[in-house]
């Protein structure tokens, strides 16, 4: 047999429609998969998770996971726990902004500098969580 | 599948060979024969049919569209029998063989999502007749030679990842 | 969220993270919810369905549906028809693409600009489908 090591962390963002979090929550996640951790972290989509993605499911299964949901419904988290096991960190956008809800200019899609900052700040706070993970991985 | 690293599977029971990387399986037919740009070609009495491989539908993305060459045609050995285009890229399709075409997959043309999904089964692009079968086969790798290839592959692809 | 609302169609795209089509039906979904059809359309989200949110799948079984794939596994058209919704539409962003060759968007945060017009073409479809679904 051979071994290809591989220590990875997989990251379940909420879907996020409807309100900012859920784009800020996408978008961190998103920045770590393709420029703060690349070869660290996979993505684990959640809509294929929930309804039975195979591969999904034997990813979570068997490798840590991370779950960032935009609000206090934890769709990421609960979910994850529901179908493979306790992530190894969850991380919930308003905690990050002080327990409010992020303002916007409107929309919830198009960012403003306040949403951006949040979500740089998020994603250091997942790529953080990424290094603690595999860390405190044996 | 374990905890730890990546299992590579070698289970003789099986069809195929097989890794996952990242989340993704990533399977090798045994018994087809393989060129290093990821077409396969499968001996079928007389005649071969060809295919692509899990490993290039996977890192071409979500086909949208399946070119093919027409029926009747001549092609030559690692000459065009078509384009795979997806949402990212257009991927020239070479022969693994010389031949004539006998057959061309009329389903890719409404679903071509068939490459995707069934690479080794339903998604099989074209079958020939071949002109020199012996000669041609001796260029091709075995299913364990590209499946090693495939892993050295991924390997390349993840350390460049690594040092981003 | 108002489950029993009158004459509004629901948009539910597939939110996929990891394909640069998944953002655009997610993208083209905002578009048509915020601008183009913003008195008559609304969105929810699809993990929230699929988890069993009582609100979310009253809102689909009692409104009609128009679901947007960014894949061909269709999450969003096949966990929309679990929940029962009632479903009139469901677009495949492939299908989009199919349509407007030569497009590749690349990007999966922020769209390139091939994947904003992409995106503009999948509105549209979107727009027509909500259209007819409302007689217009």
């Amino acid at each position: 047999m051979v071994d290809l090591p591989q220590k990875m962390v997989g990251l379940i963002s909420c879907s996020g429609e409807g309100c900012v979090e859920g784009t800020i929550s996408r978008i961190a996640t998103l920045l770590v998969l393709e420029k703060l951790r690349p070869a660290q972290t996979v993505t684990i989509c959640l809509p294929l998770f929930l309804a039975g993605g195979k591969e999904e499911r034997a990813f979570a299964k068997f490798y840590p996971t991370i779950t960032v949901d935009g609000c206090e419904k934890l769709c990421a988290k609960i979910g994850t726990e529901r179908y493979s096991g306790k992530p190894a960190s969850s991380i919930v956008v308003t905690d990050l902004n002080g327990n409010q809800n992020c303002s916007t200019t409107g929309s919830k899609r198009k960012l403003d500098d306040q949403a951006i900052a949040l979500t740089e700040k998020v994603a250091e706070r997942i790529a953080q969580e990424v290094d603690e993970v595999l860390n405190h991985w044996k | 599948m374990r905890t730890k690293g990546i299992k590579v599977d070698d289970c003789k029971l099986s069809e195929y060979l097989q890794t996952v990387f990242e989340k993704f399986e990533l399977r090798v037919r045994k018994g087809y024969y393989y060129t290093e740009d990821g077409v396969w070609a499968s001996v079928e009495g007389a005649k071969v049919r060809v295919g692509v491989t899990d490993y290039l539908q996977r890192t071409g993305g979500d086909v949208a569209f399946v070119e093919l060459v027409k029926l009747g045609s001549t092609v030559q050995k690692q000459t065009g029998i078509g384009t795979m285009e997806t949402a990212k890229t257009t991927v020239s399709l070479l022969s693994p063989i010389s031949g004539t075409v006998e057959e061309v997959n009329g389903m890719l043309s409404e679903k071509p999502e068939l490459t995707n999904s069934d690479p080794y089964g339903e998604g099989w692009l074209i079958i020939l007749t071949p002109h020199s079968l012996e000669d041609d086969m001796k260029s091709l790798m075995s299913a364990d030679d590209y499946f090693q290839l495939m892993l050295r592959k991924l390997e390349t692809e993840h350390r460049k990842l690594e040092s981003r | 969220m108002n489950s029993t609302m009158q004459n509004k169609v629901v948009v539910i795209p597939c939110s996929g993270i990891g394909k640069a089509l998944g953002t655009v039906g997610r993208e083209a979904t905002y578009e048509v919810v915020e601008n183009m059809r913003k008195d008559v359309t609304e969105t929810i989200c699809l993990a929230l369905l699929v988890s069993g949110d009582e609100e979310s799948v009253q809102l689909v079984q009692h409104n009609k549906c128009i679901t947007v794939d960014g894949c061909p596994l269709q999450c969003a058209e096949k966990n929309v028809r679990i929940a029962g919704g009632d479903l009139a539409a469901s677009l495949r962003v492939v299908d989009a693409l199919r349509e407007n060759r030569g497009l590749k968007p690349k990007s999966v945060a922020f769209l390139d600009s091939d994947g904003q017009q992409l995106t503009r073409a999948v509105a549209e479809k979107i727009a027509s489908k909500v259209d007819a679904i409302l007689g217009a």
